[in-house]
């Protein structure tokens, strides 16, 4: 009885084993196919402030609904971390306007040397990314948190395989994508993904100085003077020299510069050398950035190293004319302003504040 | 009979095609702008003697040089609408070399000269940088000032020192924009472009020129739409500050 018992299981096991090889053999398609799931890439339109350039994305990363649905998800996900800790939502976080408040932000690994920059409207940068401008593509941007040692200290490979492995994300390549096996999933795919997603990010048309410009409404006199001054619009104020960086619409110039932190007898002795590591041109050593200065009164702490932790000592500093070094900015001496001239300039900068951007929910995080 | 009409028929052939080859003779004409002082390649970071006892440094110079046109007789032939030439070199081999632009499929011929324009043409000035695509000079916003609604169309900036001591505590902005301020300049200098072969310009900046009887010192800066007496003082000093040497 106990020998029929026994091979009573024995049958039974080989016909489970049975059946389950017929059906590998019948249904299954060969490992890691995803061609059952259906690829219909709908192109998406983003809706550009009308004062904008062009957005212009590279050639093989067009925008499409399911790659930004996906760039989200991966944005917000701490799966490329090497501890599952840190996302790229991490140090820019929305309510804070694509900032994380922190002086220095914090990695896997402690603090990096650098604060956060705002993401907003980061696709129309097209002069390099990063305090320095180390890359020219957000695709490239997104390539470098993930294996350096301080941020995400994680390798590519092992990011691939965990996408790869991922219950949900090979379905999501293949709609955004149209691979056709999780084996194709990799780093270009993934921070064509993000790209396609922070391209999204943008602000320009709900802020108070927007709906000036439009004609829509008037300043107050002191966000009118600030104005004027920002621009150096009025002979009969003084020119707080902000355009020369922080040019419109952006806000920005996306270009570098020296804007007097750093004292120095020649070029060669700035310590901290930005954009002159990139280049290798001693002219550009201490050179950063001009960040966007929209939702400025959002991003602090400020600066590349966020040294000013308000906007009033970062207005000190512009017009006290900084610290002296041979390629410190032409525009940067004492402007004598007097503290209702910095009063009517941060009131004007005030003016610069979108704070739908902050609760969108297509920049909210999925999960 | 035939053969006449052949030899008519490839004969026309013959001359059309010999004719097209005429006018398709091409040549290269490379331009070499290059920044000077006192005679020799202007660079950055380095000083110079100034209105005595005052020194000068220069750390950015650029302009945008536009509508490049060669001519002969009343006839034209333009070459290139607009390019951003900077001549901000902190090295004496790089300021020696200049900024180059070269411009192919130039017509073979001989030609009397050369006109272009210091600065960005009317109907272009009347854009802004968010019209124009990323890869072109026009989109670059710090080359843009909302004050003149106009580009800036040459920027000198450097420090000064005033007293001679070393020490270069000024900076200067000197800025040109508006449509007054724009300047075609011609360069009566005969060229010869031949088919296949490089011929070479160089377009000299002599900055020494350029501020000659400008007054740094009293206005280092000229951003306020009013304020056109120095930098006009720059632009008109252009046509007897640059030279051609072929």
């Amino acid at each position: 009885m106990k020998w029929f018992a026994g091979c009573s299981w024995l049958l039974l096991l080989s016909a489970v084993v049975v059946i389950h090889s017929g059906c590998h053999d019948t249904i299954d398609a060969p490992a890691g196919d995803l061609t059952s799931i259906p690829y219909h890439p709908v192109s998406y339109t983003l809706n550009v402030p009308a004062s904008f350039p062009a957005l212009e994305q590279p050639a093989d990363n067009y925008m499409t609904v399911d790659g930004i649905q996906l760039g989200r998800k991966l944005f917000y996900d701490p799966i490329f971390s090497i501890d599952s800790t840190i996302s790229c939502s991490s140090c820019h976080l929305q309510e804070k306007s694509f900032t994380d408040g922190l002086a220095q932000s914090t990695g896997v690994a402690g603090k990096t040397p650098r604060s956060s920059p705002s993401l907003l409207n980061i696709g129309f940068d097209y002069h390099g990314l990063f305090w320095d401008g180390r890359v020219k593509t957000l695709e490239e941007q997104a390539l470098k948190p993930i294996e350096d040692p301080i941020e995400m200290g994680n390798t590519w490979e092992n990011v691939e395989q965990k996408l790869r492995a991922h219950p949900i994300y090979p379905a999501e390549f293949r709609k955004a994508f149209g691979i056709e096996n999780k084996s194709e999933i990799n780093r270009d795919l993934a921070t064509k993904a993000i790209a396609q997603f922070v391209r999204t990010i943008v602000s320009g048309q709900n802020t108070k100085y927007d709906r000036f410009i439009r004609g829509e409404i008037f300043l107050e006199e002191d966000e009118f003077n600030g104005y004027l001054m920002y621009f150096n619009l009025d002979p009969n104020l003084p020119d707080a020299q902000c355009g020369h960086c922080h040019n419109a619409p952006l806000l920005s110039t996306n270009d570098y510069f020296n804007n007097g932190l750093q004292e120095a007898a020649d070029l060669e002795s700035i310590p901290d050398k930005g954009r002159g590591l990139i280049t290798g041109n001693l002219a550009d050593n201490g050179l950063f950035k001009a960040p966007t200065l929209r939702n400025v009164l959002l991003t602090a702490p400020y600066l590349h190293d966020g040294r000013f932790n308000n906007i009033t000592e970062v207005l000190d500093h512009y017009t006290s004319g900084g610290k002296n070094s041979p390629n410190k900015s032409t525009f940067m001496y004492n402007l004598h302003l007097t503290e209702s001239e910095k009063a009517d300039i941060i009131a004007f900068l005030r003016t610069l504040t979108d704070t739908t951007v902050l609760s969108d929910s297509a920049f909210k995080s999925p999960f | 009979m035939k053969f006449i009409l052949y030899s008519v028929f490839f004969g026309l052939i013959a001359l059309s095609v010999f004719a097209c080859k005429e006018d398709d003779k091409e040549g290269t004409l490379t331009l070499h702008f290059k920044a000077v002082y006192d005679g020799q390649p202007l660079q950055t970071f380095t000083t110079y003697s100034f209105n005595s006892p005052e020194q000068i440094q220069f750390t950015h110079l650029s302009m945008y040089v536009s509508d490049l046109t060669l001519y002969s007789g009343t006839t034209e032939k333009n070459l290139h609408d607009i390019a951003l030439i900077d001549l901000s070199f902190n090295s004496a081999g790089a300021a020696d070399s200049g900024y180059t632009l070269v411009l192919e499929n130039v017509p073979a011929s001989s030609y009397d000269g050369i006109l272009f324009g210091i600065g960005v043409p009317p109907d272009e000035n009347a854009k802004k940088p968010a019209d124009f695509p990323s890869s072109s000079p026009l989109s670059l916003t710090g080359y843009y000032w909302l004050g003149w609604n106009s580009y800036i169309f040459m920027k000198t900036e450097g420090r000064l020192d005033t007293i001679g001591n070393g020490d270069f505590s000024i900076g200067y902005a000197l800025h040109s924009g508006s449509n007054q301020l724009y300047r075609t300049m011609d360069g009566p200098v005969p060229l010869v472009i031949e088919d296949g072969k490089n011929t070479d310009l160089t377009i000299l900046f002599n900055y020494k020129e350029i501020l000659e009887g400008v007054d740094i010192k009293s206005n280092p800066q000229n951003h306020t739409p009013q304020d056109t007496s120095l930098i006009m003082k720059i632009v008109n000093n252009l046509p007897s500050s640059i030279h051609l040497i072929p």
